[in-house]
């Protein structure tokens, strides 16, 4: 058990798809939290940054049969094979990096040079372009959270797992003289706000935690899980569908063939 | 008025139609200056790249123009290394088009940064585990290299070389070219391969991405191969039309088709390990990641299998077919049309693997996307093309380029 | 010009010697670093200050869903809204809106100072006026319409009925001398009808989702921001649970629909149909709960009406749904042990059709579930404002006895209590001059929420004073002559007390986080300003010096644990007898000719898209999928295969022009399976053409193209949708 505890820990979620109802808190909560820029047209989503994008899934069925699904997506955090998670390895200036003490693929906005190989590298496209200099409206800038600093125009950003809620939360535990944070310390702010509590958060290697349990579901599956990359987030389906849109698959292997 | 300048014993055109010639090309040339400072000014918005489109027109040009520059490396291996000696006579301009095609290749990637000012973050930080690392390093210090194998012939001008320090530097850099040549063929071969890496190691691209040997992906390899195939190709293509320009003939047939022969058996030989790579790729790689061939070519208005057909068939097998049979070398008009195929070729080989690995949509519930760039990102990819004609222009003026034009156009 | 060598090769050397000095020196090193450094920190990316960090409860007000909000402060600047835990309603939970809410605080559509138009109506053109100015204008307009004897023609639109605010608009009318004070009508409003007519009493619905074990829901938005949103959010998931099954009746998939165990697409507005198909099933196999209804009034006849005209075989033409379908329903609805039929389409912002309700209602009575857990219970309206009467003059008395102007409470609408849909219709149909002379408008945007806004905007046209309260620039308050801007949520103290379908109320204090940041006024302050200017008895009614001493002695001993949490309201649930119906009311069908007009327009609601008197913040817009809004075009959903003619082919994101009998908008076409043919799904919240570039101008507003509908029982809105047609767009 104890040394359960002095694993490295590896943060990841698990999101409920049967109770997600698409309603978006998740994405406004991350850019809220996250000081992320908007602009008057945010139409092309292409260069729209959302670090949480909510995807909706259809069946490809005709109506009355048509049915949907949302499935919302944070960066993966893949640890790929070693850490060596498909954005991390590519990164020609090491500004994105795999961290073996919490399992968090960081962005160093300071140090990104805005190249872009990142981005082409992920194929969960939850790597974003500041195609523009963030702007708010007068006044606005006040609500920006100091815990995040602003990103300039010219670098890519994407989820961080709310990183600076974990600083907070070690940095309360070592005033404390606490060694250990609890599993609700360290919370994102996506799985604070979701109203339907489709999503839990936490350290993926500790067995206290929700999530360790979660991930076992019979009807857990990550995205693109064929391409090796390993994710720390889960997602939960009852509907078979779901499940087999999570990856990709060829017509002759009968798309029964998980679970 | 620049008759000084002027190598002996060759003609030029008057001065009035050298700089008209001059002031339309440089007008192009400051449309991709504006532009180019738009993108520096007011950032990458001034583009159509997007983030599916991390990697669009530029990083295409890069890679093409690099694989056409590859013409330089390839002929100094020739000449230097194994010993072709009547490349001589192409080298300089196979050098000068090598000079052109990387430094182009540098200022667009100082273009296509979001940060141009930290650009150096790629030497000051850098992650050993990416070929865009690679990719940088090598390509910077090939620069040099190529840069060291230009500057003798700058000092070769007429009035440069009056000078006896600059004259014997020259002479004594032309004694040691050998040493460049085979470092610059060193480095060329790695970074033709690792540019090849850099979609080959994408992973979580299925289009892309490939297996191979150690960290380097088969693309490593058929880059370098398809660089000093078509490379030659593109030089005797610019030689062809800097004759057609200049209305004399500047090299002589056999070096030509020397040059063509060699590149025909590249050709062929890198047709049939392309042609290999498909088929593992199609009926391996990909279909372990989920995906089979025609999952990449369909359901979208642009990429569909044409593509594949024209690259490898039309742009490969055919010219390489011409290239290796004597009677398609001889023919004037085979010859051109295969060098032109074979540049076409392998541009169309860099953008499939740039812009295609883009397209392709991974997540099954994600879609196709199409692009088109924008006039700033096209005008600052002609903004190269135009500084090159340029350079051509006043380095065919003032520096003896083409040993054999003397020879070839005597003056009465 | 001849260059000699000598210049040639001087100015050769000096460059590359230049060059090369330069680059050894120290000089480009330290401005490289140094210019990247600059990247770094450019002056125009903004630097959030630091500072102590603190946290303040609230509730949120955007919406009638009462959310607790827990607000992160940055020594004076709020910078994050987080829903508060362990609040009854939302436990931590929040809302998409309710968390961009610091950028309506923040945003550039507040309203700075009171402003005093001086362009034409309508055309946005105002001067900032100090505030006396302004209380004393407004004042002196009552005052002189009072003098005339005009008392009566004073009306106020307030956003709800319920709270110290709206009671205290109320109250000033009331002194003033006019009965004309209008809520903006719910399904609430039509539950209360609903209520008094099968109960005979004055009450307010809540529905026990959380208890219930099934569930069938009549259109009802459970997760599109019906009732109470994160509640109905939490509820939803607990279903998930327990394996709750929901059935959801709806013409289209909507993301209720998609969550639902059973999806049944019946043909709109034949939803009240399909009830009573229902409960012919459990009359005639005996499934009711016969201890509950037998011997209950009009039980009998009920029973009977039901049996001769509901037929499950002879309601599958109108409502397109199978006789097995019913039948399977009815079984499985009265098998649960404690089923619940809920109502009120999409987020239930109109009213809707009478019959449709009392027809849903008849069901949960036959399932027993009145009163019971998991079922409707009948709840009080929550009385902890109790105040004594105020004491009119003459010239109030007379005022408060004439006729309202909208109808309500008239012989032929008894039940209503309000009707501002009948509003503009009044004015515009009025002889001579308009009925209303002065319009108060509080928490409300009836020139953008009501249906058919042109007529609403000619009927404003016709008002010559009008006064908003907003503390938005909102399309009616760009048509007001005065606004008196409130402070936004979070600025302000206030009682929010929150029905909104919770089974047991609840009272909550939203308490000001931050200071106010402009020249505001709290709205209770600007009503006792305004009364005390009136003076006399007017005056006399407002013994408050503030609004905050009044709230403080309404509350009375609640006021302490309000400002810890927040109060449930602790009424029993009213005793409630069934008084079953027959053809008390009509089905409302949709406006306009079928021939000329073959498709069916229905607005459908998303959470993602603010539709109330609070407009979309940049946040909530940068979440609309581009299948809804594409650069400033508002996309509609068509089922591929809806016929429409030979001249039109249905194309994804086509240009074409959407015609009702009301308007006609150009808008493109998205193509979804998840539509029912023959039905255009139009979304509702879009196309303002009031706030900032984050809004306006994007889209269109839906109620211009649909009109209001009369209930023919209750006189409330109910119209669902209109006729409509495609055309293509001429060139
Ligand atoms: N105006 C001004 N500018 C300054 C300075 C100043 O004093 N004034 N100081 C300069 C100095 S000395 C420094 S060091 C820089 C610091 O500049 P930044 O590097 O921008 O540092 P922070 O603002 O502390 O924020 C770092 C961001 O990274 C996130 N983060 C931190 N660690 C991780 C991680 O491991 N993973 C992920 N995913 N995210 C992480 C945090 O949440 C935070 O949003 O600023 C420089 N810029
Ligand atoms: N709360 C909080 N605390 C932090 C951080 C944070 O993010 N949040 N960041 C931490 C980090 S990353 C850092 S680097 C530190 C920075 O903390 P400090 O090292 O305290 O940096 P500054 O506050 O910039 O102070 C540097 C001082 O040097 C002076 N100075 C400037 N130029 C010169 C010079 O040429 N010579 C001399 N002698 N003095 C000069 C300036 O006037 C200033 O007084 O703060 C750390 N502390
Ligand atoms: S907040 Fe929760 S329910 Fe809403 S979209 Fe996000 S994950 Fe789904
Ligand atoms: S999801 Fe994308 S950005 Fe995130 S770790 Fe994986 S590859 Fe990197
Ligand atoms: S864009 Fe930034 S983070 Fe991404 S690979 Fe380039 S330097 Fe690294
Ligand atoms: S974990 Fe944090 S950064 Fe990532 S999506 Fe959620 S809120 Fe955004
Ligand atoms: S549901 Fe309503 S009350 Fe609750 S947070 Fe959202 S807007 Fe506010």
């Amino acid at each position: 058990m104890n040394k359960e505890h002095n694993k490295a820990k590896k943060f990841g979620m698990v999101i409920d798809l049967d109770k997600c109802t698409g309603c978006g808190s998740c994405m406004v909560a991350c850019m809220a939290e996250n000081n992320v820029p908007f602009k008057a047209d945010e139409t092309n989503k292409l260069d729209s940054i959302t670090w949480m994008r909510v995807y909706k899934l259809t069946n490809g069925k005709s109506f009355p049969d048509a049915d949907f699904c949302y499935l919302p997506r944070p960066c993966m955090h893949c640890e790929g094979e070693h850490g060596h998670s498909p954005c991390v390895s590519v990164c020609p200036a090491t500004a994105t990096d795999y961290s073996h003490e919490t399992g968090i693929v960081s962005q160093i906005y300071t140090r990104c040079f805005g190249c872009r190989y990142c981005m082409a590298a992920c194929p969960y496209h939850a790597r974003y372009f500041n195609w523009w200099d963030p702007v708010w409206p007068e006044g606005m800038e006040k609500s920006l959270n100091p815990n995040v600093s602003v990103r300039m125009r010219g670098i890519v950003e994407k989820c961080s797992f709310c990183y600076h809620r974990y600083q907070l939360a070690k940095e309360k535990a070592y005033y404390e003289d606490r060694r250990e944070i609890e599993e609700q310390e360290y919370q994102t702010a996506c799985t604070q706000a979701c109203p339907a509590g489709a999503i839990t958060f936490g350290d993926l290697n500790n067995p206290e935690h929700a999530v360790h349990e979660l991930k076992k579901n019979p009807n857990a599956f990550r995205l693109l899980e064929r391409l090796g990359t390993n994710p720390k987030v889960y997602y939960i389906s009852s509907r078979e569908w779901v499940r087999l849109a999570g990856d990709n698959y060829l017509r002759q292997e009968g798309k029964s063939e998980k679970n | 008025m620049d008759s000084a300048l002027i190598p002996e014993g060759v003609k030029r055109c008057s001065p009035a139609k050298f700089l008209i010639f001059l002031g339309v090309v440089g007008a192009v040339l400051l449309w991709g200056v504006f532009a180019m400072l738009l993108c520096w000014i007011k950032g990458l918005n001034q583009t159509n790249m997007n983030d599916y489109y991390g990697f669009a027109l530029w990083i295409w040009a890069d890679l093409a123009v690099i694989a056409l520059g590859g013409g330089a490396f390839f002929t100094g291996f020739l000449r230097y290394i194994i010993g072709k000696d009547e490349l001589k006579n192409i080298i300089n301009y196979a050098v000068l088009i090598g000079f052109i095609c990387y430094s182009s290749a540098l200022l667009i990637l100082a273009i296509d940064i979001g940060q141009p000012l930290r650009g150096w973050f790629i030497f000051w930080h850098a992650n050993v585990h990416s070929m865009l690392t690679e990719v940088a390093f090598c390509l910077s210090c090939y620069f040099g290299v190529l840069t060291i194998e230009y500057l003798p012939l700058i000092l070769e001008n007429r009035q440069l070389d009056r000078v006896p320090f600059f004259h014997n530097l020259s002479h004594n850099m032309h004694e040691i070219m050998a040493v460049f040549a085979a470092t610059g063929a060193f480095l060329s071969f790695f970074h033709q391969g690792s540019l090849g890496g850099v979609s080959g190691v994408l992973f979580g691209r299925p289009f892309g991405y490939r297996e191979g040997v150690f960290i380097w992906p088969w693309t490593f390899f058929l880059f370098t191969w398809s660089a000093a195939a078509c490379g030659p190709c593109f030089t005797i293509l610019i030689t062809k039309i800097t004759e057609k320009v200049t209305q004399k003939k500047l090299v002589k047939d056999n070096v030509i088709e020397l040059l063509a022969k060699i590149s025909g058996w590249m050709l062929a030989t890198y047709i049939i390990a392309k042609i290999l790579d498909t088929w593992y790729w199609a009926s391996v790689t990909a279909p372990s990641k989920g995906f089979w061939l025609l999952d990449f070519y369909s359901n979208n208005p642009f990429y569909g299998p044409w593509i594949l057909v024209l690259e490898v068939i039309i742009c490969g097998v055919l010219p390489a077919l011409i290239l290796i049979t004597e009677s398609g070398r001889k023919s004037k008009t085979a010859l051109l049309l295969a060098v032109i195929l074979a540049v076409i070729g392998v541009s169309l080989n860099r953008w499939v693997m740039v812009l295609q690995v883009m397209a392709v949509p991974v997540m099954p519930f994600d879609s196709w996307y199409m692009y088109f760039p924008s006039w700033q990102e096209i005008a600052t990819t002609v903004l190269p093309v135009a500084y090159g004609v340029i350079l051509i222009g006043l380095s065919h003026r003032y520096l003896p380029i083409f040993p054999q034009e003397k020879e070839l156009n005597p003056i009465d | 010009m001849k260059v000699s060598r000598r210049t040639f090769l001087s100015i050769g050397s000096f460059i590359v010697g230049g060059a090369a000095g330069t680059a050894l020196s120290p000089l480009p090193w330290k401005l490289t670093d140094d210019l990247s450094i600059w990247t770094q920190n450019w002056p125009w990316t903004p630097k959030p200050e630091r500072g102590d960090v603190s946290y303040v409860n609230s509730v949120c007000t955007l919406c009638p869903g009462g959310c607790g909000l827990s607000v992160r402060k940055v020594n004076d600047r709020a910078v994050k809204i987080e829903g508060m835990k362990g609040h009854p309603v939302n436990d931590g939970g929040i809302c998409i809106l309710g968390l961009s809410g610091l950028q309506l605080l923040y945003g550039p559509t507040r309203v700075k100072t009171p402003l005093k138009r001086v362009g034409e109506r309508g055309q946005g053109k105002f001067k900032k006026i100090s505030w006396d100015e302004a209380l004393a204008e407004a004042a002196e307009k009552l005052g002189a319409l009072r003098a005339e004897g005009k008392s009566h023609t004073v009306a106020c639109i307030s956003g709800s009925a319920g709270g110290t605010v709206p009671q205290l608009l109320k109250r000033l009318l009331t002194a003033y001398g006019s009965p004309n004070f209008m809520s903006v009508p719910t399904m609430q409003d039509a539950y209360a009808v609903t209520l008094k007519q099968m109960h005979g009493i004055d009450a307010c619905p809540g529905f026990d989702v959380e208890n219930a074990d099934f569930v069938l829901s009549f259109g009802s938005g459970i997760i599109e921001g019906w009732g109470s949103p994160v509640r109905m959010f939490k509820a939803n998931s607990a279903w998930q649970d327990k394996k709750i099954k929901v059935v959801q009746i709806e013409s289209n998939k909507s993301n209720t629909a998609a969550k639902a165990a059973k999806w049944i697409p019946a043909r709109p507005g034949s939803e009240g149909v399909l009830a009573l198909g229902i409960a012919h099933v459990m009359l005639r196999d005996g499934l009711y709960k016969k201890e509950a209804c037998d011997g209950a009034a009009g039980f009998e006849d009920f029973k009977k009406w039901v049996a001769d005209n509901y037929a499950p075989e002879n309601i599958a033409a109108a409502t397109g749904i199978q006789k097995e379908t019913v039948e399977s329903l009815a079984k499985e609805f009265a098998a649960a042990a404690s089923p619940i039929a809920l109502c009120g389409r999409g987020q239930g912002r109109t009213p809707g059709s009478q019959y449709e309700f009392m027809a849903v209602h008849a069901l949960n009575m036959l399932a027993g579930n009145i009163n019971k857990a998991g079922g409707v219970q009948i709840i009080p309206e929550p009385k902890y404002i109790a105040w004594t009467e105020p004491e009119l003059d003459e010239i109030a008395q007379k005022g408060t006895a004439s006729p309202r102007i909208d109808g309500a409470g008239s012989e032929t609408y008894p039940h209503a209590k309000s009707l501002l849909n009948r509003l503009p219709q009044a004015i515009l149909t009025a002889e001579g001059a308009s009925p209303v002379q002065a319009l108060l408008i509080s928490e409300a945007n009836p020139c953008y929420t009501l249906s058919d806004t042109q007529a609403v905007k000619k009927a404003f046209a016709k008002i010559p004073f009008v006064v908003s309260f907003s503390s938005y620039m909102d399309e009616s308050a760009q048509n007001a002559d005065i606004i008196l801007p409130n402070h936004a949520c979070l600025e302000r103290l206030e009682d929010v007390p929150t029905f909104a379908g919770l089974s047991k109320p609840v009272i909550g204090l939203s308490k000001p986080v931050i200071k106010p940041q402009f020249d505001t006024k709290h709205t209770g302050d600007a009503v006792i300003a305004l009364a005390k200017a009136l003076g006399d008895k007017i005056a006399a009614a407002f013994p408050w010096e503030s609004y905050e001493a009044c709230l403080k002695e309404t509350l009375g001993d609640k006021w302490e644990i309000l400002n810890e949490k927040c109060f449930v309201a602790a009424e029993e649930n009213i005793e409630a007898p069934l008084q079953f119906f027959t053809q008390e009311c009509k089905t409302v069908s949709a406006e306009g000719d079928e021939k000329q007009y073959p498709f069916v327009l229905m607005p459908y609601d998303s959470i993602r898209l603010a539709n109330g008197f609070i407009g979309n913040t940049p946040f909530l817009t940068k979440t609309v999928p581009d299948t809804v809004l594409k650069k400033n075009e508002m996309l509609v959903a068509v089922n591929p295969k809806s016929a429409c003619g030979d001249s039109l082919s249905l194309k994804e994101g086509r240009s074409v022009m959407l015609t009702t009998p009301k308007g006609s908008a150009k808008v493109r076409v998205h193509l979804s399976e998840e539509i029912m043919p023959g039905v255009i799904a139009v979304p509702r919240g879009l196309g303002h053409t009031a706030y900032d570039k984050y809004l306006a101008g994007k889209g269109v507003n839906c109620n211009e193209l649909i009109g209001p509908a009369e209930d023919a029982g209750s006189g409330l809105d109910a119209v669902w949708g209109i006729r409509a047609k495609l055309s293509n767009v001429s060139i």
